[in-house]
């Protein structure tokens, strides 16, 4: 681990210069292939060394019904999705309305509807000044739509045409795919074949990759290796939207590591099983989105009193109880920082895309083990299920290893010595090194007491841990844009994609986001105020959840909240549009520097 | 090795003449039967006046929280499979807050033994009563729930598929070693029902009245056949002894 004086913000904003991008929409039912469209466009695009990302929706049921992915390409790396579609493909303009809000064209935009569809398109939609075009996606006999040719192979040779990538580029991958299954295969080269010849279609902005390839990867799956890199030896879950993956991925992966993988009954079992294996001394972690970590609430306590190291991942969804379990949200993180009965130190994390979920788990690992408290890591639905195109991810020639205690240290478990904040782990099979982990409160050796001056001992002890953190993560921030831009945003997660571009593009924004949200980095925060003439926070929760834990923590009069409740994630021009109304006036560059130089 | 080898220094809380104190005793002696050094022992409990067991026991123990103890010992024991993993609870521990993770012990059949002190009474809460209380029992206050009809752990862990189930008393120590003795040797997960009384909440006699309305499991008992077993499980006396044991593959 890093120490890095605190309030020494040393993160120089790596935004890569904006390369060209091209964002391309496909919308239908299921049934129409969508998926495994969007899928192959993206597996191509990464073959060729370009970057992406796609993100896939849903009508309100997740099997089944309409379904659409929104893919971005370009050729730096990305992590929002854009905001203007340059080629929609839609293959039933009635399924187009329950996609408000992902797809919006612009003045140059392609659209390609199907011959036959003559409904109308919705008017959130925008408008082209480019003629429509129309294939025959769809086979009809008397009006009626019949199985026919697959519509996302026709759909798939115009796209690739349109990019203008060579026709054995889309084979390559059709033949990677279906390899197991030569009858799908050929029907499926030879619809794309088909089409490739008959249908016609205008060039796009070329996208030049650098011709190395690169992975694609879910953020669920980021999850899974970054935690397996980590030295993760156990995980046990149970299966929930949006998270499921990362079992899944797990199921596939770990046990080859000489892991162990484990369906819980529900998510009490879930965490306890992860308790119980990191009791065994091994490296362990479960992941959930909202409703389990509720369940796991008490027996996250039960960690961080009986001080075993556990990680917890929370891919946040939106909404209490049931809510809208595909959709994104920002708002478990009131429960991720004060839920619990009880008073007990916990650490929180917030992913911010799939190639920081690599780095983030290691870190996550890191604490767990290093102060034997549990780790909560914050990913999200939109984060979780997005497919992104990633470089390399970093080497490691270690992992995190707990403290092991030996029969030179002390005999106490949880010995009140001075200012130390942790004592070496007992790992079951060491002789001599027996005792009692409990969720009781107890002596230094274990034993159950209701003493209160121990508990108030035990608590400082404890709650030490908190300090230690702070200062091992003082730095474990990210920052973007200009160091004396006037205008602040501070937000947390998922916002990363969207903020690392905004600033970009406008130059009197700087943008804060931690990685640690619990110890919050405080001095790097301060440090980095300074010199602002306007702030906000950024954030998908109806109550702000962000900006009130922020105001619990510092000053934050001043800074407006800036808080939506979630389901889709922001945009840049709805961040305009918030931000103008938030933020009192119009506020140049120059006007910025001189209302700074007349505040100095 | 003698049994008290296997006990820490620590002055059990439980009331004089409890049941926990058999279980305790009959713990010790199996495991010391069986040679079990203390770095190769866990116990792993709940909540619950049977639960403070993991504490007076030489082990890598683990008093958890209310009916969570079989969750964190699967966890230990696949993390771990050298240990000897013993899990120890209460019938309220087991069969109310806790009764969602028995059948998912049983079907993954780690190598747990569970040993279960029913005295048919919450006794730490003061009285209330519990899943396996006597119907229509009435003793003062607290007794919401009593008017229910109790659960049958053994029938329960039966139809679940437990591969090792065996009943006996926490007054009858010889006997209580062996079952506990066996069932640590089962290679899966093994229940173990210790019938017992509370000197405290539950009123004078009740466990030698457990006693009486209870029978050896006859020498004509084939253990291995799961009818036969059922068939004693549902006697309305308590059978005593090893009920079902189902040969490994």
């Amino acid at each position: 681990m890093s120490t890095t004086a605190p309030g020494v913000t040393t993160h120089t904003p790596q935004t890569a210069a904006t390369g060209r991008s091209l964002v391309i929409a496909v919308a239908g039912s299921g049934g129409d292939g969508v998926a495994l469209l969007g899928d192959l466009l993206l597996s191509i695009a990464a073959h060729q060394g370009l970057y992406g990302m796609l993100v896939q929706s849903y009508g309100p049921q997740i099997r089944g019904g309409e379904s659409a992915v929104v893919l971005r390409l370009s050729e730096t790396e990305v992590a929002y999705e854009g905001d203007q579609t340059d080629l929609l493909v839609c293959f039933r303009t009635s399924d187009l309305k329950r996609f408000r809000g992902s797809m919006h064209l612009h003045e140059q935009s392609v659209l390609v509807l199907d011959s036959g569809d003559e409904g109308e398109l919705p008017e959130w939609l925008g408008t082209t000044s480019r003629e429509i075009m129309r294939y025959p996606f769809a086979t009809r006999a008397a009006g009626v739509e019949v199985a026919g040719e697959p519509k996302n192979m026709m759909a798939l040779a115009l796209i690739a045409k349109a990019l203008g990538w060579a026709p054995e580029l889309a084979e390559r991958a059709l033949e990677e795919r279906f390899a197991h299954r030569p009858h799908l295969l050929s029907a499926d080269v030879k619809a794309y074949r088909a089409a490739w010849v008959q249908l016609q279609v205008p060039a796009m902005t070329r996208l030049t990759g650098h011709g190395l390839p690169l992975e694609v990867e879910t953020g669920n799956e980021a999850v899974a290796h970054g935690a397996l890199a980590a030295g993760l030896r156990f995980f046990a879950g149970y299966p929930i939207t949006p998270s499921s993956e990362v079992m899944e991925t797990l199921l596939d992966e770990l046990p080859a590591a000489g892991g162990t993988v484990v369906q819980a009954e529900d998510e009490i079992a879930a965490l306890g099983m992860v308790v119980g294996a990191s009791f065994g001394g091994v490296p362990s972690m479960t992941a959930t989105s909202g409703p389990g970590l509720s369940l796991m609430t008490e027996m996250m306590g039960l960690a961080s009193m009986a001080e075993i190291p556990a990680v917890i991942v929370d891919c946040q969804r939106a909404g209490p109880a049931t809510g809208m379990p595909s959709r994104t949200e920002q708002s478990d993180l009131f429960h991720a920082v004060y839920g619990g009965h009880g008073d007990f130190p916990r650490a929180v994390l917030g992913v911010f895309d799939v190639v920081h979920a690599h780095t983030l788990m290691y870190k996550a690992f890191a604490l767990a083990e290093d102060y034997q408290l549990p780790v909560l890591v914050l990913s999200d639905a939109y984060v979780a299920q997005r497919r992104q195109i990633r470089g390399a991810t970093p080497a490691r020639s270690t992992v995190p290893r707990r403290w092991r205690w030996t029969s030179d240290d002390s005999p106490a478990r949880f010995k009140l010595k001075g200012d130390q904040v942790v004592t070496p782990f007992r790992v079951p099979g060491t002789p001599g090194g027996t005792y009692l982990a409990a969720g009781i409160e107890h002596t230094e050796d274990g034993t159950p007491t209701s003493d209160t001056n121990m508990h108030q001992r035990m608590n400082e002890r404890r709650f030490r841990k908190l300090p230690a953190i702070a200062l091992d993560t003082a730095d474990w921030v990210r920052t973007f844009g200009a160091a004396d831009a006037p205008r602040g945003i501070i937000a947390w997660g998922s916002m990363y994609g969207l903020l690392r571009e905004w600033v970009l593009a406008h130059p009197e924004y700087r943008v804060f986001l931690p990685e640690i949200l619990l110890p919050f980095p405080l001095d790097a925060l301060a440090a980095w105020r300074k010199g602002l003439s306007e702030t906000v926070t950024l954030e998908l929760s109806h109550q702000g959840q962000f900006h009130r834990y922020l105001s619990s923590l510092t000053d934050m009069s001043g800074v407006r909240s800036i808080a939506r409740s979630g389901g889709l994630p922001m945009s840049a021009p709805e961040l305009a549009t918030l931000l103008s109304a938030t933020l009192s006036s119009a506020l140049s560059p120059t006007s910025a520097a001189a209302a700074e130089k007349e505040a100095s | 090795m003698r049994p008290a080898d296997l006990r820490t220094e620590l002055e059990p809380v439980w009331c004089s003449g409890c049941g926990d104190f058999g279980v305790l005793k009959g713990l010790t002696q199996a495991l010391t039967d069986l040679e079990v050094a203390p770095e190769k022992l866990a116990v792993i409990s709940g909540i619950g006046c049977s639960s403070r067991l993991a504490g007076y026991v030489k082990a890598y123990a683990f008093n958890s929280i209310h009916g969570r103890a079989l969750p964190i010992a699967t966890g230990l024991k696949l993390s771990r499979p050298e240990m000897t993993t013993v899990v120890v609870g209460g019938d309220g521990d087991g069969f109310s807050i806790g009764l969602g993770h028995i059948p998912h012990a049983v079907r993954r059949d780690t190598d747990l033994t569970y040993a279960v002190l029913d005295n048919g009474i919450y006794g730490l809460t003061k009285g209330q009563a519990s899943p396996t209380t006597e119907r229509d029992t009435k003793r003062g206050r607290g007794m919401a729930g009593a008017e229910d009809a109790p659960l049958d752990p053994v029938l329960l862990v039966l139809s679940s598929g437990c591969g090792f189930v065996a009943r006996s008393h926490a007054g009858h120590l010889p006997h209580l070693r062996q079952m506990l003795r066996e069932a640590i040797q089962y290679p899966g997960f093994a229940f173990v029902h210790v019938l017992a009384g509370c000197v405290t909440y539950q009123p004078k006699g009740y466990a030698d009245g457990l006693l009486e309305h209870s029978f050896p499991v006859p020498e004509t008992h084939d253990p291995t056949n799961l009818d036969q077993a059922m068939n004693l499980a549902r006697d309305p006396r308590f059978a005593l002894g090893l009920i079902y044991k189902r040969p490994r593959d």
